[in-house]
């Protein structure tokens, strides 16, 4: 299977040449494009259970489609649905990435294990958060950002993110979730969670973040008067 | 304290490089990410930079919002990135002694301590246009972090300019405006959807927005669905 990241990072949009019998499997809605002898799967990954789980944890969709070529050279082009970068990262046998469950795009490799977990605080207004799949090699992993991915190389002395903002990072680093600047932040400062890092590894950061544009956009939503149908 | 601004134009991140002992005051929802050696502290109304009237005054003015943290490197060096909500461009505007920059309360990001905000009050007329017509004063030493929605285009005023409000980001001292109706008649202006205008004339620094975020919430949030009035 070759690939190639065109139109990044812009737009990035993700090319791949499979030849008989090759898979990915993507996430619903990516396919842009693809080859006549491509044939198509929707499943639910793992069985219903792990769907179920994905899909109320990470709030992923429940189906994944596995794309098959059936005759050599066969297209597929595969896109994210916000503007920005768009990255491979092939993952050795046994290693570890924890991507932001929103920023998964597509992945190669029927040994690579994807399972979500949940980073958050419980508080008295109930649990918030944020999901990350834990994807542990081997296999290659394509994945996307809102804007451009800043990379950081955590070192000894740890490193702090908003918790919109993250892609992904290495094993190596642990996290805790917190409220930015304490409770009285999560309401007061405008910053909700961020995310402590500490240990050793890269930290990939996006540069805008969606939650950021619902609420920008909201107070020009139409309003419907109380009563109204 | 100085800005690095990466990714830019489209996906812009800046970097506030701050030596020990150094600070920066941000808008309160721009940060992204920081190293964990930054002292943070919120402005507003329990307290802080110029207590209750003084940040109340500036949210509603200044279209800023109501809060702004600041970040002080303690020990050793550190940095914090910024971001703004939409696509676009950042610039640090260099302030000298008796050189004061007026920036459109959206379009302020970060400063540090040599640089003191202040709100002007531009009168009730602001209101019809439905667009902020509140300008921070920028004044001091130092850097000044701006961004704007799509691309910054700077140019210096010798003469008189017509302005639309929502694509002005900043200008400098020694530059006159009045707001005006960009038709001759009031209906004729606000058909023409330019609503008001300034009118701006002197020599000086101007920078404007290729986009105008009023404009874009207008045609992107008009299409949601209705929220509960």
């Amino acid at each position: 299977m070759r690939h190639e990241i065109l139109d990044a990072p812009h737009f990035g949009m993700l090319e791949l040449t499979l030849d008989a019998g090759e898979k990915v499997v993507a996430e619903s809605g990516a396919m842009v494009a693809m080859g006549p002898a491509v044939a198509v799967e929707t499943k639910m990954r793992g069985g219903f259970l792990a769907a179920a789980k994905r899909k109320l944890l990470g709030g992923e969709s429940i189906f994944q489609n596995t794309f098959t070529a059936s005759a050599a050279g066969q297209k597929l082009y595969l896109a994210p649905p916000v503007e920005g970068d768009l990255v491979m990262r092939e993952l050795a046998p046994g290693e570890t990435f924890f991507l932001q469950s929103g920023n998964y795009l597509a992945h190669v490799g029927e040994q690579l294990v994807l399972d979500t977990q949940w980073g958050g605080v419980r508080s008295f207004f109930g649990g918030i958060g944020f999901f990350m799949l834990k994807v542990v090699g081997p296999g290659t992993l394509f994945y996307a950002s809102y804007g451009a991915i800043h990379e950081v190389a955590v070192g000894a002395g740890g490193y702090t993110c908003d918790t919109g903002h993250i892609v992904g990072f290495s094993s190596g680093l642990e996290y805790k979730v917190r409220p930015f600047a304490g409770f009285k932040g999560l309401f007061f400062s405008g910053e909700g969670l961020v995310c402590d890092f500490e240990g050793r590894g890269a930290l990939f950061v996006q540069t805008r973040k969606a939650p950021s544009l619902a609420a920008f956009l909201h107070p020009f939503r139409p309003v419907q008067q109380r009563g109204d149908n | 304290m100085h800005f690095e601004i990466q990714y830019r134009p489209t996906h812009s991140l800046a970097i506030a490089h701050l030596e020990p002992g150094e600070s920066v005051r941000a808008e309160a929802s721009a940060m992204v990410s920081m190293t964990r050696n930054l002292d943070i502290t919120t402005d507003g109304p329990m307290g802080g930079r110029g207590g209750l009237l003084k940040s109340f005054k500036r949210a509603m003015l200044g279209g800023e919002t109501f809060f702004t943290n600041t970040f002080r490197a303690r020990g050793t060096p550190g940095h914090v990135t910024l971001a703004p909500t939409l696509s676009g461009d950042m610039l640090a505007v260099e302030l000298g002694p008796g050189e004061p920059l007026y920036i459109q309360g959206s379009s302020y990001v970060a400063a540090p301590d040599s640089v003191d905000i202040d709100t002007r009050w531009q009168g009730l007329k602001g209101f019809f246009s439905g667009e902020s017509l509140f300008f921070l004063e920028a004044t001091g030493s130092g850097p000044v972090l701006v961004n704007a929605f799509g691309a910054i285009e700077q140019f210096d005023l010798d003469g008189e300019v017509i302005v639309d409000t929502g694509h002005l980001v900043a200008f400098g001292a020694g530059i006159e405006y009045e707001v005006t109706k960009a038709s001759r008649g009031w209906i004729a202006s606000y058909l023409s959807g330019e609503g008001l205008v300034l009118r701006m004339s002197g020599r000086g620094r101007i920078y404007l927005q290729s986009r105008n975020p009023n404009e874009y919430g207008q045609a992107v949030g008009s299409e949601l669905p209705p929220r509960q009035g």
